[in-house]
Formats: C-alpha cells, structure tokens, sequence
C-alpha cells in the first residue's frame, strides 16, 4: 500500500506522503491534486475511460484495488433498487435466485458486459416493482429505529449504574463514619482490654468493605454480557511438562593437565612472573591475570592428545567444485 | 578452546603416512577426471616438493610484507596452505594463486586489518590482476577448508611454558628468557615442516624450550615428568616426551630444496595444470563467459517465471477468467 502512485501525475506515497487517491464511479484512481485540476468545472470526464464524472462524487480511495472500489460504488447504487426483503418472497428458492440476480448484475456493471442490456434490465425491474421499492425503503427506517432505541437504551443503563455506584460511595463513608464512632464509644465505656477491643474491630472492617463490593453487570448493545462471570470456572488447561530438569556440571574436555585457574595465579607466585597492566589497559578491563591464565591454559591444553588415524582420508564436501 | 576445535577434529593426522596418503588420493583424483594417469603429470613427491618451494617463497613474502605481519597470521596463512594441498592437487589449483589467497585470508581470520590495494601494493607486477585473483580465490580457498579457519598455534602456550617454568622450577628468571630466542627460532623453522599437521601446538612449543634449553646445555626432562606432568601416569608421561623428541625430529629434517628441480617441475606444471583454472587461459576465459551468460540465462527464466507465477495467482484471486485462452 505504500508505493501506490496517481496514474496520471505519477506521484508517489513516497514523494509526498500525504497524497490521497480519489476515486469515483468508474474505478480509476486519480490523486487528489489532479481532482482538483481536471474538474475544476464541477463536472469532466475520466482521462481513462472517458466516462462523464461529477467532482462531487470523488471519494477516498480504501482499497489498493480500484475494482473493489467500484463494486462497492455500483454495489451501492444497485441495492437501492433491489430491496426486498427475505419476507417478500414465498418460498427461499425464489429469493435465492434473486440474490443470484443481483450478483449478475453488479458483475456484468464492474466488468463492462452487457452494460446496455443490464440497464434495461434494471429500468425494467424499476418500473415492474416501484410499490415495493417505496415500501421498504420506508422499512429500512425501522431498522434504525431499532438502533436508535438501543443506543437510548444504553446511554439509560449507563446513568442508572453511575448513580448506583454514587449511592455506595455514600453508604460506604456512613458506615465508615459508624465504626468509628462505635470503637471510640467503645473504648469509653468498655471493660475490655484496649488492645483486644482494636483487634476485633480491625477484623470485622474488610467483611464489610467486602459487603459493599459487588460487581456491576452491563450489557453492551452487542448482547454480551460484561463484568459476570456466566459459566463458573473453566478448567485448568493442563501441560504436559516433560521430564523435570536436572543441573549437570558442564565438561570441560582440556586433553591435559590440570592449568592454574585465576586464584592460582595469585597464591602460587604466577604474577610475579608477569608484567602487570597499566591503569590505561585496567580502564579496558584488561588485568594481567586473563593473559596470564590463557597462556597457560593454551600450554597444558592438548598435551595429552594423540592422534588417531582419521577413519576416511577423503575430506567431507561441503563445498561442490567449480571446474 | 583448543581441546574441542575442528583442528583436533579433523586437521591433525597420525603419521606422516597419513598426510602422503591424503595427498596421493587428491593426486589421483586429478588424473582420473582427466583421462586417466599420464607420464606428464605431476607425481606425488614432485606436487610436495613445489609446494615447499612455494612454501618458502610464501615465508620471504611474509617476512618483507610492509607493515610488518605479525607471527599469528604467518603461520595461520601457512596452516591454510597446507590444509588445502592436503586435499587438492597442485595440478588443479597453482599453489603460487593459494599462497597469495591464504595470506589474504589470514590477514582477515587473524585480524591483521589490511585492504586488497595494501595488500597487492606489496607485488611486483599487476597489481589489479592480482587483487582480482585473490579475492576471486577467496571463497574457493574457505570452501575447501570447509571453512574451518580458527587455527591454534604453538605462540601463546610457549608464552604459557615460559612464565610456569619461571614460577615452578628452580630456575632464574633470566636463564629462561634466554631460551626465549631460540624457541622462537625453532617454531619460525617450524613452518616450513608438517609438524603443525602432525602435533598439537602445546607439543610444539614444548619442544621448542627442550630444544632451545638443550642447546644451552639445560636438560628440562625433569620438568616435564616430575612438574608439568605431576599429575599424570607413567605411560602419559611417557608419551609426552617421545611426541616432544619427535617434533624436534621432524623440524630438524627439512631439508634444503633443489632449485633446478624445482624448476623443472615449474615447467611441467605448466604442461599438465587445469586450464580451467588457469586465468591466463583461453579455457578459463570461455569458462567465465560461459557461466555469466549462464548465469543471464537462469536469470531471466527466473524472472519468466515469477512474473507467469504471480499472474497467475493473481487471476485466482480476482476469480477473472481470461477469455482469450
């Protein structure tokens, strides 16, 4: 999507990127500045098809393929017409053939068979059916009607637990309020011991933090239920483990003698043998020790070693020669 | 980690046998893909006997580089040759292209940062002609190293056997820094012999302080039996100091090359080598030519390819049957 350009101007996404390709009815894209320029009339045609074209019905373009903008486009204009509902027909036959014909329709529209034909024919279907056509558009309204009243709705279930949620805030502050005065009034006039008197109010605090705590169902115009668990608990979905892991040393294979490891440098008198480092190489880190121990490791290492006659003398390809 | 490097794996041999064996398989591997063994072909002593030559010429080349290379890469550069002539026949590849190619790489496996127009600045001759061959070798040389360029030298365990020796034996510090010279005299020696195929380096350079001490009439047996060896059997023990006599053995061998023979062979080399390989050959030129138009070729099936591939599914996914077919 990032490197589309205008077929005419042959701007890119990349060379101005807020570029925005419009489209209109016949599905040729044009960016927005060559609108601007080719219609600057109101009206003209398309520099690609040559289709007469309003400037008020270019829009922006959503999809990378201008074909799909154009079914959307005709699509839109042909269900205008063809309305009718499942109900309007007898038997689901019928009404399945004629979404079949819709489909025909808008196919034979976006890829330009039958253009002529396909008018007829809608001009007809116009004519045939127009009662039907007034009577359900007027029925679309009843849809949005029905939205309307959810999102009314709604908006009422909002308040109601907003206020709910005020008046517990309130009744939380009283109580709270009560329990003191109640522990002091105790503490008064009581026999008890005072530790005793603080250790049973204390406990009986969370209990009633927790009487006020319920949770608030809602219900989203979607129909799903939030802030109830419904089904109780789901079971734990269990994992198969494998086997527990166990912490082996690492080997260190060394084919010699044991070598003096850091400490060893020290206690047995390697560093006096040494040259120590500089403060300018401790600033990298460096301490005499790691030269020290490497060079001795790399003398004891493989001094144990003895070759053994390799099992094929023919070296391992991995490699295919050229020639 | 020396103990668990493809060189114990794989680039250390038992027995001088064993390096000649390799070497007459790789021989004969050469005249078998070319029609059989023929009186004009290199045998295998005369392939070994050029290659030492080189491997000198490679030492003289290495010692006047400017700047001055140091010991790591030379003999990292003189392990690469070997491993490779090991498994490959003089008469395939010209051992004077792999030894300019092997000191390249070392340069870059040991980090000695250097460029190609550097590097080439210290060859007589053409020097685009040369960058070119090294750098078109490069890939060809890892390849048949199977890539196995970390090589272990004997350098730094010297280092090591130096500072225990001062720390663990009643010696003074001095005595030993005068082995210091001599050891590194024998390991410079060392190269032009197998002995790097053939021991580990911590052998080598043992036996370059028994052999340095030797000769300043230090005896180091003890040492090595009684202290570096402390902790181990007698059969060990054993086997240590007769690897270190023959290391000593082996450097000590080498013997002076022949010069007119080595010339002589030069010219039978040109006779008989792979003009594939031979950049200087009209076979090398219709071989490159061959493989770019190759390569144009597949090139551009591929692209046929795609673009048939992405139409196609293209059509698929719109559902648009192409009328015309």
């Amino acid at each position: 999507m990032d490197d589309y350009e205008c077929p005419r101007c042959k701007t890119t996404k990349y060379r101005h990127p807020s570029l925005k390709l419009m489209v209109n009815v016949c599905g040729h894209s044009l960016c927005e500045n060559c609108v601007e320029l080719l219609f600057a009339r109101g009206s003209g045609s398309c520099p690609e098809c040559e289709t007469p074209l309003r400037r008020s019905n270019f829009r922006i373009q959503q999809f990378e393929d201008t074909l799909v903008e154009k079914e959307v486009d005709i699509r839109k204009r042909i269900l205008r017409d063809y309305n009718k509902k499942e109900s309007d027909f007898d038997t689901l036959n019928e009404y399945n053939d004629y979404l079949e014909e819709i489909e025909t329709i808008v196919f034979n529209l976006m890829y330009n068979t039958d253009v002529e034909e396909t008018k007829l024919q809608i001009e007809q279907y116009k004519k045939d059916n127009q009662a039907v056509i007034k009577k359900n558009k007027s029925k679309l309204s009843q849809d949005e009607n029905y939205i309307d009243a959810m999102l009314e709705e709604e908006e009422q279930q909002r308040l109601d637990r907003r206020r709910q949620a005020l008046e517990e805030e309130k009744k939380e502050k009283v109580a709270k309020r009560k329990h003191k005065e109640d522990l002091i009034d105790e503490l008064m006039f009581s026999d008890l011991p005072a530790d005793h008197i603080m250790a049973t109010h204390t406990a009986k605090v969370p209990q009633a933090a927790m009487d006020g705590h319920r949770a608030g169902a809602a219900t989203f115009s979607s129909g799903i239920r939030v802030g109830v668990v419904t089904s109780g608990f789901l079971p734990i979905p269990k994992k198969d483990e494998g086997e527990v892991y166990h912490h082996t040393e690492l080997l260190l294979t060394t084919l010699g003698p044991p070598a003096p490891n850091e400490e060893d440098i020290v206690t047995a008198g390697y560093m006096n043998h040494v040259r120590s480092e500089e403060d300018k190489e401790r600033a990298g880190g460096y301490t005499f020790k790691l030269a020290c121990v490497r060079a001795l490791q790399d003398a004891m290492q493989g001094l144990f070693f003895t070759p053994e006659p390799h099992t094929s003398l023919e070296q391992e390809e991995s490699y295919n020669d050229v020639a | 980690m020396f103990a668990t490097s493809t060189q114990v794996k794989h680039w250390i041999f038992s027995s001088p046998d064993e390096l000649h064996k390799c070497r007459e398989l790789a021989n004969s591997k050469f005249s078998e893909s070319h029609g059989g063994a023929q009186s004009h072909f290199l045998q295998v002593n005369e392939e070994r006997m050029l290659c030492r030559h080189f491997e000198n010429v490679m030492k003289e080349f290495c010692v006047k580089f400017q700047p001055p290379m140091p010991r790591n890469t030379i003999a990292t550069s003189f392990a690469y040759f070997k491993r490779f002539f090991l498994h490959n026949s003089v008469m395939n590849y010209h051992p004077k292209h792999i030894m300019l190619t092997a000191v390249y790489l070392a340069c870059k496996t040991e980090e000695f940062n250097i460029s190609v127009a550097q590097y080439v600045a210290n060859l007589p001759g053409k020097r685009e002609k040369a960058a070119d061959l090294v750098l078109s070798n490069e890939l060809l040389l890892m390849g048949k190293l199977n890539y196995q360029l970390t090589v272990h030298h004997p350098w730094r365990p010297l280092e090591g056997f130096l500072i225990d020796m001062k720390t663990r034996l009643d010696i003074s510090d001095k005595t030993v820094e005068g082995f210091r010279k001599g050891a590194e005299d024998f390991l410079d020696g060392s190269l032009l012999s197998e002995v790097s195929l053939l021991f580990p380096p911590s052998h080598i350079a043992l036996a370059a302080v028994v052999y340095s001490a030797q000769k300043q009439g230090i005896q180091l047996t003890s040492y090595i039996s009684d202290i570096l060896l402390a902790s181990a059997d007698d059969a060990q023990k054993g086997k240590v100091l007769g690897a270190v006599k023959e290391v000593i053995a082996v450097v000590g061998n080498v013997d002076r090359l022949q010069r007119d023979k080595v010339k002589q062979i030069e010219k039978k080399l040109e006779i008989c080598r792979n003009q594939n390989n031979n950049p200087e050959s009209s076979a090398f030129k219709k071989r490159k030519d061959r493989e770019l138009k190759d390569d144009d070729r597949r090139r551009e099936q591929k692209y046929a390819r795609q673009a048939a591939q992405e139409k196609r599914e293209q059509a698929q996914v719109c559902g648009i049957v192409d009328v015309s077919k």
